[in-house]
């Protein structure tokens, strides 16, 4: 086993970035087939944008399949360049997690012969949040006001492809932002005019703070809207799972219970794809 | 009533700490301080700090190993490290005992004669939040430096703390938490203890919480109180560097870690540190526009008595592929028909580029292509470091074939120079690697990494991956002097010694002696495991020792597809080799 796991690693490591790691020493890799019964071990990032949800999203599929749900904090607190990322990932998937819920499902999702992807459970948009209520859109705020994004984001990235296309007198200069709350500050005091981040991410601010009911969200107008699909990652233990959770999220999706969960935490955007 | 229950609770958490921090104690009877005076000087017998004295030379004076007898060599002792994990050691001997940091912060004490345990310090960390994975990732490292003074052991942890211990028993006698842990801040790197100061630097720095702040700080080494601290990516008192962010504001910066051991110059007072990459890596994720991004990938020279800059010159400005620049820094002294040259050489980072500055002013005065590079076009006789702009992505996703690799060139593998032979011998890794700006956004909405690196490959025309380069290093140029390249990539730091040898090892795990003159090989001695870690040497009796640390080694992994043929050990293997010559030969 060790002999494939050490040319995967190989691939892991080469494609995240790392400024000083790299790699696992092989001890710290199980070699052993999980005993689990009919339970299955749900891990989630415990920095994640959209935790509950996401662990309300695995008891239904845990429900669905008959399987005894084993909630576990998965990992987080990674630097902004994702030093040491896929490491703590293919260790968390090799040694503890049978899903790991609120995985973003992209072209540029992490690859891996550890783990593969389930479909996606739920579509969520990238919104824009301002605290001037003059503003009805993004095209309404001056231009020499500044914008923060959600650093690395897919939101971000679309405002970047979009910026990148114009002089720099006709786009907004934009901050990047890794913390959220900090980012929500900026706008309320006026540093930034507005941010584009991810609608959980919203929501949970405006259920921390306070002052965050201030912030309301305009369109993107004239940048397109973006929406992050949200899967799972399996386990590569256990590929006969995979297409068990993929049939039950088949069924959330028909059934309404993923939209009943959208509604339970006022996310925006629809089940499925 | 809390009050009362959590000084309670910290009571019996500290308690617990000093009970559990030290697994075995049997103690060292009349253990000899390390004075002030040693560290300046340091007794060749004896290897006090992360690369033998404050100029990081890594030259030993010893010479009874020498091209006459190193064929003689012979297996003295071997120790298994106390857990397994990235091999990057740097084991210190003083009055016969070897100290050794293993990760985890985990501190061993052995008779440096015969290899037996003494005591064990394991640092005990509060049980790992799951929102601290990088802190865990990077205490999977073996710490690359700790450090002696008087009769204490001092080491810096993966939770931020500077944790001092008593080193005849290895028991803990003070230790202060430095920077908060929850934010990101974590030590990847070892302390230097000069001028009654702990110095060292904090990683962490491209972690949301710690945006804006990445420090090099000096603490008291008795008390632990801080005494300054400089922050790498935010100096209010230079405009220019604040202008070489663009637009961001400090509050949206990140990087600029200090990841190797600085130097320190006793005659000036000056401790000189190396910073790394900016963060995110891309400009067109930071915002940073075409600035330079100071002070990241630069040398930079601190007053040791206030934490002010005297000076900083940057190897690589506008960085887009984490090519960062924060490897040893080597103080050369030479004597030039009458004229004393204070020089700072080294090979800063992974793109292979060696510079020799004059290390009084930052006056650049030279600089040397070594492995294949293209991401600097051209340096100008003032130092000026033009960089190919065609290698920066304009958008997102748009990928360049960068030269080096993010796993180098060179990487914290440290170089030496030989006083001997005035030159400088520096271990290379020859590879490429894609890059390109992306959004990485593992759980939704939740990014962790802007850049996407494909694999990393040779040069084209180039079979070999490890390149061993000797330059000859004076004031005016820096010159090859021999190379040798081998099909594995280099993997330990290298030794220099007087015995007109330099000792290094590669992937295949081959420790290597070579003749500081020619190049040849004139020992070599296949060991378990990839040779890490930075190889030292030490005096017990009369009789000179060669300690040689192997185990798991990033540097083999990540480019071992460019030599198929040499298998890695599947286990990590991380232990201490000591060799010795017989008594005859010595």
């Amino acid at each position: 086993m060790l002999r494939f796991v050490a040319p995967a690693l190989f691939l892991l490591g080469t494609g995240v970035a790392f400024a000083q790691t790299s790699g696992i020493p092989p001890e710290e890799l199980t070699n052993t087939r999980r005993q689990a019964g009919d339970s299955i071990t749900v891990c989630v990032d415990a920095t994640g944008q959209s935790r509950a949800f996401d662990l309300d999203v695995a008891q239904a599929i845990g429900d669905a399949l008959f399987l005894q749900v084993k909630p576990i904090e998965g990992f987080g607190g990674f630097p902004v360049n994702g030093d040491g990322f896929m490491d703590e990932l293919t260790l968390a998937m090799n040694n503890t997690c049978d899903l790991f819920m609120g995985v973003s499902v992209s072209t540029e999702v992490q690859v891996s012969e550890v783990f593969s992807i389930t479909r996606p459970y739920v579509t969520i948009p990238f919104v824009l949040a301002v605290a001037n209520s003059d503003w009805q859109k993004l095209a309404d705020i001056p231009l020499d006001q500044r914008l923060g994004t959600a650093m690395s984001s897919i939101g971000e990235m679309t405002y970047i492809t979009w910026a990148q296309q114009r002089a720099k007198s006709e786009r907004w200069v934009r901050l990047p932002y890794a913390d959220p709350d900090l980012m929500a500050s900026r706008v309320l005091d006026g540093t930034i005019a507005g941010m584009i981040l991810w609608q959980p991410t919203l929501a949970k601010l405006r259920a921390d703070r306070p002052d965050a009911q201030k912030l309301r969200t305009i369109a993107t107008d004239p940048v397109a809207e973006t929406a992050i699909r949200v899967g799972a990652l399996v386990s590569s233990r256990d590929s006969f799972l995979r297409n068990q959770v993929d049939q039950a999220i088949d069924a959330l999706v028909a059934d309404g219970t993923i939209q009943g969960l959208l509604d339970k935490h006022h996310y925006l955007g629809h089940a499925g794809e | 009533m809390k009050i009362e229950l959590m000084k309670t609770l910290f009571a019996a958490t500290t308690a617990l700490v000093a009970l559990s921090g030290t697994a075995f104690a049997q103690g060292i009877e009349n253990y000899k301080p390390v004075t002030a005076d040693m560290l300046a000087n340091p007794p060749a017998e004896d290897w006090l700090m992360f690369r033998g004295a404050y100029n990081n030379q890594g030259y030993s004076p010893l010479d009874l190993i020498n091209k006459d007898t190193v064929g003689k060599l012979q297996l003295a002792w071997a120790w298994p490290m106390a857990e397994a994990g990235i091999q990057e050691t740097a084991p210190l001997v003083h009055n016969g005992i070897m100290f050794l940091q293993t990760n985890n912060n985990i501190v061993e004490a052995l008779d440096a004669k015969t290899g037996t345990l003494i005591w064990q310090y394991r640092h005990t960390l509060a049980e790992l939040p799951t929102t601290w994975s990088y802190q865990i990732n990077q205490a999977r490292r073996q710490k690359n430096s700790i450090a002696l003074y008087e009769d204490k052991v001092i080491l810096t942890t993966a939770d931020a703390k500077i944790v001092v211990l008593n080193a005849s028993d290895g028991k803990l006698v003070w230790e202060k938490q430095v920077l908060d842990y929850n934010k990101g801040y974590s030590y990847t790197v070892g302390p230097l203890v000069a001028d009654g100061k702990i110095i060292s630097a904090i990683s962490g720095c491209s972690i949301a919480g710690t945006a804006g702040g990445c420090y090099i700080m000096a603490h008291d080494v008795n008390t632990g109180d801080e005494v300054w601290r400089f922050n790498t990516i935010n100096d209010p008192d230079n405009p220019a560097q604040q202008a070489s962010w663009g637009d961001v504001p400090p509050e949206n910066r990140w990087g600029g870690t200090p990841w190797t051991t600085g130097a320190y110059d006793p005659e000036t007072n000056t401790t000189y540190w190396g910073v790394g990459m900016p963060g995110p890596y891309s400009e067109l994720i930071r915002g940073s526009g075409d600035g330079s991004v100071l002070y990241t990938n630069s040398t930079l020279a601190i007053d040791v008595s206030t934490g002010k800059l005297k000076w900083y010159y940057q190897h690589l400005p506008r960085d887009n592929w984490d090519l960062d620049s924060p490897f040893e820094r080597i103080l050369v002294d030479q004597d030039i028909d009458g004229v004393k040259h204070k020089l700072l050489v080294t090979v800063p980072g992974k793109n292979g580029i060696a510079f020799a500055l004059d290390r009084d002013t930052g006056k650049y005065l030279w600089s040397k292509e070594t492995v294949y590079q293209n991401v600097v076009k051209s340096i100008d006789a003032d130092g000026t470091v033009h960089i190919n702009e065609d290698l920066i992505s304009s958008a997102v996703g748009e990928e360049h074939l960068i030269c080096t690799s993010v796993s180098g060139g060179k990487l914290w593998q440290a170089g030496s120079y030989s006083p001997l032979t005035q030159a400088y011998f520096v271990p290379l890794t020859e590879a490429c690697n894609t890059v390109a700006p992306t959004q990485t956004e593992f759980t939704a909405g939740n990014a962790v990494g802007a850049v996407k690196f494909g694999p990393r490959v040779l040069p084209e025309g180039i079979t070999d991956a490890g390149l061993m380069q000797a330059l000859s290093v004076n004031p005016t140029q820096g010159e090859s002097k021999w190379q040798y390249r081998s099909r594995p990539s280099m993997t330990s730091s290298v030794l220099a010694t007087a015995g007109g040898l330099v000792f290094g090892g590669d992937a295949a795990r081959d420790v290597k002696a070579w003749d500081q003159e020619t190049g040849d090989v004139l020992w070599s001695q296949t060991l378990n495991a990839p040779i890490g870690g930075y190889p030292m040497t030490y005096e017990i009796d009369g009789e000179q020792y060669l300690a040689i640390p192997t185990g798991y080694s990033n540097a083999a992994s990540s480019i071992s597809s460019a030599f198929p043929e040499i298998p890695l050990p599947t286990g990590a293997g991380n232990s201490i080799f000591v060799f010795k010559l017989p008594k005859s030969a010595s």
